[in-house]
């Protein structure tokens, strides 16, 4: 226990006489963890509005203008009975104008020379979240349009899928730059850790000498690294938390994003933590880089 | 304690020491003389394993130090003690600290660590600048904090190189009395001097090492 407290406070002296390379290495760390965080963020955020899109994904089935009420109502019946259909509700071709209306009020002139409504009547299906992906929807909307009475049939799918496919490069982005920076941290790391290993020599050699072991000798470092590392964790979770609730602040007044800033999520606490620890993992790999290569280089 | 067995050690292929035969009975004070160059240095490396012979066999109490695994070597050092020429004091610690070293590196308790520091300090006389930081003491001071150092896990050897090499005759002279007073408790002691002084007064068994050879040991009958 002592032998351990004597190890902390070697960390602590030491991380206290080299500030200016304390800082560089905290520095870098958090401009690393906080690069890699903007990405993960977006993706977070992106992957979650994607989700909840596939949650509500809608079918419209648009029928022909001549069908009858029996027609209508055995259709109907049909479409209760598909395993696909989890929910269903009719939209007639009054009601359609009138959404119309309510939804595009200065476009409602262009069916004034129309005389009869143009608008279809139409049922829109919620799917069950079995029949969600791409390919049974697919399936299913074939399958649909050969029935009598039915005239077009839309979904919002592809542009769903397309979001997918977006986040997915997000995502292959965020694993791209987070290695190519954590790589650049750890070389970071390990110059700082590298540099006090060269300063602090003679005391390593005085070490060995009244016989301490290897572990002894390197503990401080893993730990002065893991604790520049976790520190620069929680500077880039600072940074991003900062930078977000700007970004919400500059998105909110405007109004032109359809009210995207409610739908954005700061990282839940379980990620923040991540975060430090892959600081801390970050810093400790540093150290142990440097200490092998201090180790090959002193024997 | 200390026996050695046709040991060499070369460096760029250039022997350092050649085919060196030696025993060192426990609690003998033996001084190990020569020139500059001689190979005083280089034997007690091998000794304290710092350098491996390229021939021949090393024991140490029982121990083939020729052979350990390098994660050995500390704990063969922890049965040592060590004192250097230029003394390796840690500047940003105070003496207490210096001398405590030892004590730290093995995990002993902060109770037995103020004992031991406390009589080491005692025994080398300089218990009254246990708080003074190493800058602000003496050579001569300096050289005893190193010595306490060595001496205050109790070593069952004690190796010392060139001691007085940055005393004045005075005080190397008190430094020799302080090694008298350590190995009369039972240390076994080697020190590596070129200082006459030194030889004339310890007035013990001298091994004389020139060119890396071996060249006198009243006890081989060289």
């Amino acid at each position: 226990m002592r032998r351990l407290a004597y190890l902390v406070k070697e960390a602590m002296t030491n991380i206290r006489l080299n500030r200016t390379t304390t800082l560089v290495a905290v520095a870098s760390t958090a401009f690393t963890l906080a690069c890699f965080g903007v990405f993960l963020l977006l993706y977070l955020n992106l992957r979650g509005v994607v989700s909840s899109l596939q949650d509500d994904i809608k079918v419209v089935v648009y029928l022909h203008d001549g069908l009858s009420a029996q027609g209508l109502s055995d259709f109907q019946q049909r479409l209760r009975s598909e395993r696909e259909v989890a929910a269903l509700s009719y939209v007639s071709k009054e009601q359609a104008l009138a959404d119309f209306r309510e939804q595009f009020p200065s476009e409602s002139h262009l069916l004034q020379g129309l005389g009869e409504n143009p608008l279809p009547a139409s049922f829109v299906v919620t799917l069950s979240p079995r029949f969600r992906s791409s390919e049974a929807v697919k399936q299913w909307v074939k399958r649909l349009t050969t029935v009598p009475g039915v005239g077009q049939v839309q979904y919002s799918r592809d542009w769903i899928e397309n979001l997918a496919t977006l986040v997915g490069f997000i995502e292959l982005g965020a694993i791209a730059v987070g290695g190519i920076l954590s790589a650049a941290s750890v070389t970071i790391i390990a110059s700082t850790i590298r540099l006090t290993l060269y300063a602090r020599q003679n005391e390593i050699e005085i070490l060995r000498m009244v016989g301490a072991t290897g572990a002894f000798i390197k503990v401080p470092f893993l730990l002065e690294g893991a604790v520049l590392g976790a520190v620069g964790g929680l500077l880039s979770l600072a940074i991003l938390r900062g930078g977000f609730d700007l970004f919400k602040l500059q998105l909110g007044p405007t109004g032109r994003f359809l009210g995207i800033e409610s739908w954005l999520n700061f990282f839940p606490g379980h990620v923040s933590l991540w975060i430090i620890m892959a600081g801390l993992a970050l810093g400790f790999t540093g150290s142990l880089v440097s200490l092998i290569q201090f180790g090959r280089a002193s024997s | 304690m200390i026996q050695l067995f046709h040991v060499s050690k070369y460096y760029d292929r250039r022997p350092a020491l050649s085919d060196i035969n030696l025993q060192i009975e426990k609690g003998e004070f033996v001084l190990l003389m020569g020139p500059s160059g001689a190979g005083k240095t280089t034997l007690l490396k091998l000794l304290f394993g710092a350098e491996r012979p390229d021939d021949g066999q090393i024991l140490v109490q029982n121990r083939n130090v020729a052979r350990l695994r390098p994660s050995d070597i500390p704990y063969l050092r922890r049965t040592m003690g060590i004192v250097f020429q230029d003394f390796r004091l840690l500047p940003k610690k105070n003496v207490f600290e210096n001398v405590a070293l030892p004590l730290m590196v093995q995990g002993a308790s902060t109770f037995e660590t103020r004992r031991k520091v406390a009589e080491a300090l005692k025994a080398v006389g300089i218990d009254h600048k246990k708080d003074h930081r190493p800058a602000t003491l003496s050579a001569g001071e300096q050289q005893r904090v190193c010595i306490a150092r060595a001496i205050v896990n109790s070593p069952i050897i004690l190796l010392a190189d060139e001691p007085t090499g940055n005393l004045d005759p005075h005080l190397a002279s008190e430094i020799i009395e302080s090694f008298k007073v350590i190995n009369a408790r039972g240390t076994t002691i080697m020190v590596a001097t070129h200082n006459p002084q030194v030889m004339a007064q310890a007035n013990r068994r001298v091994l004389m090492l020139e060119q890396g050879k071996l060249i006198a040991d009243p006890k081989a009958g060289l």
